[in-house]
């Protein structure tokens, strides 16, 4: 099988290079090993081992693209028609969250194992729906659920 | 040391280890040959093919733990066919024979069958420890006779094999009596498992440290068997697909919070991402990780969890983790010494953004101090990065890198990645692993042969312009042992300069190079202690030897010689002929 040596390239910025502006265009006559016909049935690129090659066809493709790292959720004071938007992931538990929020909306903020009438109270929706009081799971376990929060007044709960 | 009784040598000789050393005792002079071949307990041989089982219980008759290795390293890849050979059975049959007292084996890519596992757990009354990598040929019926004959079992390790899975109940065959179990991996079996034979053989064995299960065991039956085994040290997790209600994910979190010795974690195929969170309590605790079949979790939720596990040591991981991800681990893992990055995907659908570059490299040699494995996968490299990385870890061992695209260049000046190579092996001089990829010219290998004064292993595929790239490394590397050559333009001239070279190494494989049919067979006249096979898929042995002169022209598929002092073995089927 030949592979066809000849690159083009356009001009690029020596400082700064960059993955998405790749100067090295390929010639056409290049084949990937793995996608020619006859590698493909050989299946001896790249060297990886069977049971992992195995793991990546059988996978589903991610339609996610989404791979920053931050947790942008609305949340909004019980009255306040305007809300605010908060990145759960800068924050490393409950404790950081509420002092977080409380500064935020200038009001003292409980999470809901300690009610009383003078605090207000914490809840979030969950994926289902359903709107929950903020503590009971653990912190991980509420980053995959959570979709928005909401700070209620104490009588409600 | 000649005043001193034999008793008194051989117990010395008993702290001694390791292979090579035991190996150069053996040199220094008769009386210490004997003592030594007399009182040695554990043997590993690299090539099975290399010796004999009855020369090699003739000379130690004391053998305990016996390690043989059977195809090359490129059977890993595909490049040889399943009926190569490398067969237990008749190392098994001498040993039986020689009542040897036999307590641990362990192969790698091997021929097992049910037959030589029945024939194991009969003749070996103290067989402690079974393990089996990369191995084929056996089912699940030949575990189970292992599972019920060997009284005294501790360990059964199966990594990566392919068997054959019956969905019988060998886990069952496991006796009421046996109480001695430490470790315990079928994380490659396919089948179905008796869960409930499970959780009972676990409950049984208090020492079990190591437990690995397989892709049926799910996430209810994962939360009893660490409820009844929290003192494990390794745990492989098996797959789940869906997401756990609220309950379950909290008593599995419950069950893992109380395995406070857990030091290693691996599995995860197929899994949801909220069960990785479910590890949270002990990740900090965590210094072995293996995340390669994880292909579904994506990479923020890799990042969130490795963020946690500043202890690790060593990390296999999918490149999906991105050099953002390298970099949150060079940042965290102060500890790692072993990393590995595997391609996630591999026909180049996705995204390029998700993979891993040169910064994820450079980033984790910068900010790891310790690290001395690397297995690195990814679409794009250069010379800078590669120089850099050997400035910041001048103390690699093992050296892989993986270019994706054959004969890829430096992206940014398209030129060949001789040089960014050349400052690895300078820098490193205590390197004795690398694999190389790229764009290389002859000129990489001139730096090889220069500097890599202890590398052992080499491999090499679509690299070099002439024979002078393979002869500068057979000339320079004084220590190299397995040479493993792919789709190269090396021929004859490099394969006959030197031929006893050969002597010094373990072996030499060469696919899709230039070599000729007329090349090996020179080769073979003129080393008749070496077996040169080639291997051809579509011919059979009587083509081969009725070859006319013209014929000899032909270019060699695939060659593997090694070293023997048996000759040429019996057992090669029709696709390998040995010159």
């Amino acid at each position: 099988m030949e592979i066809c040596n000849s690159y083009s390239s356009s001009s690029v910025d020596s400082t700064n290079p960059s993955p998405s502006e790749s100067s090295v265009n390929l010639s056409l006559s290049l084949t990937f090993p793995s996608t020619s016909p006859q590698r493909a049935r050989k299946q001896d690129w790249p060297p990886i081992k069977p049971r992992l090659r195995d793991t990546l066809k059988g996978r589903r493709r991610l339609l996610q693209r989404d791979y920053d790292t931050c947790l942008f959720v609305k949340v909004y004071m019980e009255g306040v028609p305007i809300g605010r938007k908060l990145d759960l992931s800068t924050f490393s538990g409950y404790e950081s969250l509420l002092e977080n929020l409380s500064h935020m909306f200038n009001t003292s903020i409980i999470c809901g194992n300690h009610r009383d009438r003078k605090h207000h109270v914490l809840t979030y929706q969950d994926t289902d729906g359903d709107w929950m009081m903020v503590g009971d799971i653990p912190w991980e376990m509420f980053l995959e659920t959570v979709r928005r929060l909401k700070i209620t007044k104490p009588e409600r709960c | 040391m000649n005043y001193f009784p034999d008793e008194v040598i051989e117990h010395i000789f008993d702290f001694i280890a390791s292979h090579k050393d035991r190996n150069s005792i053996s040199l220094v002079s008769k009386s210490w040959h004997k003592i030594e071949r007399c009182s040695r307990k554990r043997v590993f041989i690299g090539n099975c093919y290399a010796i004999n089982p009855e020369r090699l219980i003739e000379r130690f008759p004391s053998l305990r733990s016996l390690t043989l290795k059977g195809k090359p390293h490129f059977a890993d890849f595909n490049l040889v066919p399943h009926e190569w050979g490398g067969f237990v059975h008749p190392w098994i049959v001498a040993l039986a024979k020689a009542r040897v007292g036999l307590e641990e084996l362990r192969l790698k890519r091997m021929v097992v069958s049910d037959e030589s596992l029945e024939l194991l757990s009969r003749s070996f009354a103290s067989f402690k420890s079974l393990v089996l990598v990369s191995c084929e040929g056996f089912t699940t019926d030949g575990l189970a006779s292992v599972a019920a004959n060997c009284r005294h079992l501790c360990e059964l390790d199966l990594q990566e094999n392919e068997i054959e899975d019956h969905r019988g109940q060998w886990l069952n065959c496991f006796p009421e009596s046996s109480t001695a179990l430490t470790s315990l991996n079928f994380s490659c079996l396919k089948g179905e498992t008796n869960l409930a034979a499970l959780e009972r053989l676990v409950a049984r064995s208090p020492n079990l440290e190591s437990l690995k299960v397989n892709r049926a065991v799910p996430l209810d039956a994962l939360t009893r068997l660490l409820s009844c085994a929290p003192q494990l040290v390794d745990l492989g997790v098996g797959s789940y697909e869906n997401e756990p209600d609220q309950e379950s994910f909290v008593k599995l979190m419950d069950a893992i919070k109380k395995c406070t010795s857990l030091r290693s974690l691996s599995g995860f195929s197929e899994v949801a991402p909220l069960c990785l969170t479910a590890f949270y309590p002990i990740c900090q605790n965590l210094t072995s990780l293996n995340l390669s079949y994880a292909a579904e979790i994506q990479g923020n939720h890799l990042i969130r969890f490795i963020q946690f596990c500043k202890r690790l040591q060593r990390l296999w991981i999918l490149d999906s983790i991105g050099d953002k991800g390298l970099e949150v681990v060079a940042s965290t893992c102060k500890e790692l010494q072993e990393l590995r990055v595997f391609p996630s995907d591999l026909h180049d659908e996705e995204d390029n953004d998700t993979a891993v570059t040169e910064i994820g490299l450079v980033a984790i040699s910068a900010g790891c101090p310790k690290l001395h494995s690397i297995l690195y996968f990814c679409k794009q490299m250069t010379n800078a990065a590669l120089i850099t990385v050997a400035k910041n870890c001048p103390n690699f061992i093992r050296f892989r890198l993986c270019i994706l695209e054959p004969n890829k260049p430096d992206h940014t000046t398209s030129q060949s990645l001789d040089e960014g190579f050349g400052a690895i092996v300078q820098a490193c001089k205590g390197l004795r692993r690398l694999s190389v990829s790229g764009l290389l010219t002859d000129k990489v290998f001139l730096y090889i042969g220069m500097y890599a004064e202890q590398l052992e292993m080499l491999s090499i595929a679509f690299a070099g312009d002439t024979d002078k790239g393979m002869l500068y490394v057979l000339n320079g590397c004084k220590k190299m042992r397995k040479l493993e050559i792919r789709d190269s333009p090396f021929g004859n001239a490099a394969l006959l300069a030197d031929v006893d070279k050969y002597r010094t190494m373990r072996s030499l494989w060469m696919s899709s190079c230039e070599v000729t049919l007329g090349g090996c067979k020179r080769l073979a006249r003129n080393a008749p202690w070496l077996n040169v096979e080639i291997i051809n898929e579509n011919e059979n042995n009587d083509l081969m030897m009725e070859r006319n002169e013209e014929d000899e022209r032909e270019k060699v598929d695939r060659l593997y010689l090694y070293r023997t002092v048996v000759g040429a073995r019996k057992d090669a089927p029709p696709c390998v002929t040995i010159l």
